[in-house]
């Protein structure tokens, strides 16, 4: 190896070298040469809500704005879309065995069938289609974020009190971080961008919390007909044994308010995770501009992957929960 | 005080619960990977219970951050 290296130039070597003394070169540039000028990065103001990106209510309708979470959502229904007609092409093309793209897909489904089976047994066909369902979308909203350009292109917008100054350069205006050490920037306008992931949006999230755990009760009422109600109005011992019995009402009770807090709980946790997300890489790309956010660009990822998971997954353990019985009788083959 | 600064004191005191959830959550790896070094023909059902575990145990750290989040950008 050494006979090779001897006098020789290697580019393989020095393109590393390179790439490092660039990134490194940016490092200082920003950190010392772009805040003493004036360049430096703009923390983008942070909403909680989606945006109106219009002035006006869609169809006329009072309160029905086009914000751009509702975009995201139309951004994450177009991947699901496209999903979709990549497999109905895979599967056009008549092979036995999907290659590519189809069978990437039909991998990841066939994982999700897998757990499915373990947990609900012979419900499966009714469960898997909400499994699927509900991982693919908050999969694809989830990762519609890390698209570069989403939450970063935009117009500004006027918001009294909120952002940064608006200034001219040349025929162009921008807005402008007139903020200096150890004080916020002032100023009205602030960036509007189009899109944004639709989990970072309390009403989608909420929303489909809302579903699963409506369709966690239906199924619940499929499998067992009207004795699903008895898991929450358990009075059957009431008068029998006199102590447990009120336990059990009690116990009943709890189920009952625990199916409400079940929506709660599924809505702020994807929430919670991912417009933290969005915040985190607010906030490191302002404090180091360059290649500090590729990391947590990795984390992101994570995060996306696993809340889609757990969100599928926690509605198919509770449907699955919901439709075994409670109590003494074991339906055979529900393991 | 002033009201700015209660809010980045209310919002740090908020993500004071997110101790438990740290705890809970390597309660629940460290004794799912005890469980599967044990018996490892049953990973894949002990990696779903720990997963749904560990989502349980998030979710109250999650709160706090929600609720921190709403002191700092909502009111």
């Amino acid at each position: 190896m050494s006979e090779k290296v001897q006098g020789g130039w290697r580019y393989g070597k020095a393109r590393w070298v390179v790439l490092a003394a660039i990134i490194f070169g940016l490092f200082l540039f920003t950190g010392f040469f772009g805040v003493g000028l004036g360049i430096k990065p703009i923390m983008p103001h942070v909403f909680l809500p989606g945006e109106n990106l219009t002035e006006h209510p869609m169809f006329g309708i009072e309160g029905l704005y086009l914000t751009n979470t509702l975009v995201g959502l139309l951004l994450a229904d177009l991947i699901v879309f496209l999903l979709a007609f990549g497999v109905f092409r895979g599967v056009q093309s008549g092979k036995l065995t999907l290659t590519g793209f189809g069978g990437a897909v039909e991998a990841l489904l066939e994982a999700l069938l897998g757990i499915t089976e373990g947990t609900a047994g012979k419900w499966t066909k009714q469960i898997f289609p909400w499994f699927a369902t509900i991982t693919l979308l908050v999969l694809a909203a989830n990762w519609s974020g890390l698209i570069p350009g989403v939450e970063t292109i935009g117009l500004v917008h006027h918001y009294e009190g909120h952002g940064n100054e608006l200034i001219k350069v040349g025929p162009f205006q921008t807005i402008w971080d007139n903020s200096h050490a150890g004080e916020e920037a002032h100023g009205d306008y602030a960036i509007v961008p189009f899109l944004r992931p639709v989990s970072t949006d309390l009403n989608f999230t909420f929303a489909l919390a809302i579903v699963a755990v409506v369709m966690i009760q239906v199924l619940g009422f499929r499998s067992q007909g009207v004795g699903y109600l008895k898991k929450f109005f358990n009075f059957g011992t009431l008068f029998s044994k006199p102590i447990f019995g009120f336990i059990d009402m009690g116990v009943g009770l709890l189920e009952l308010v625990s199916e409400f807090s079940k929506i709660l709980s599924f809505a702020f946790r994807l929430f919670g995770n991912m417009f933290a997300g969005a915040v985190l890489l607010f906030v490191i790309g302002s404090l180091v501009p360059v290649f500090a956010q590729s990391l947590f660009y990795l984390l992101e990822l994570f995060v996306g992957l696993i809340q889609a998971i757990v969100f599928g997954m926690l509605t198919m353990v509770f449907m699955s929960q919901a439709t075994q019985g409670h109590g003494d009788e074991h339906h055979e083959g529900a393991h | 005080m002033d009201a700015a600064a209660a809010k980045l004191i209310g919002a740090g005191l908020a993500m004071i619960g997110a101790i438990g959830a740290g705890a809970g959550i390597g309660i629940v790896t460290s004794g799912a990977v005890q469980a599967m070094s044990r018996n490892p023909d049953v990973t894949g059902t002990i990696q779903t219970n720990m997963i749904l575990g560990i989502a349980f145990a998030e979710a109250v750290a999650i709160y706090c951050l929600v609720v921190a989040l709403l002191i700092l950008f909502v009111f």
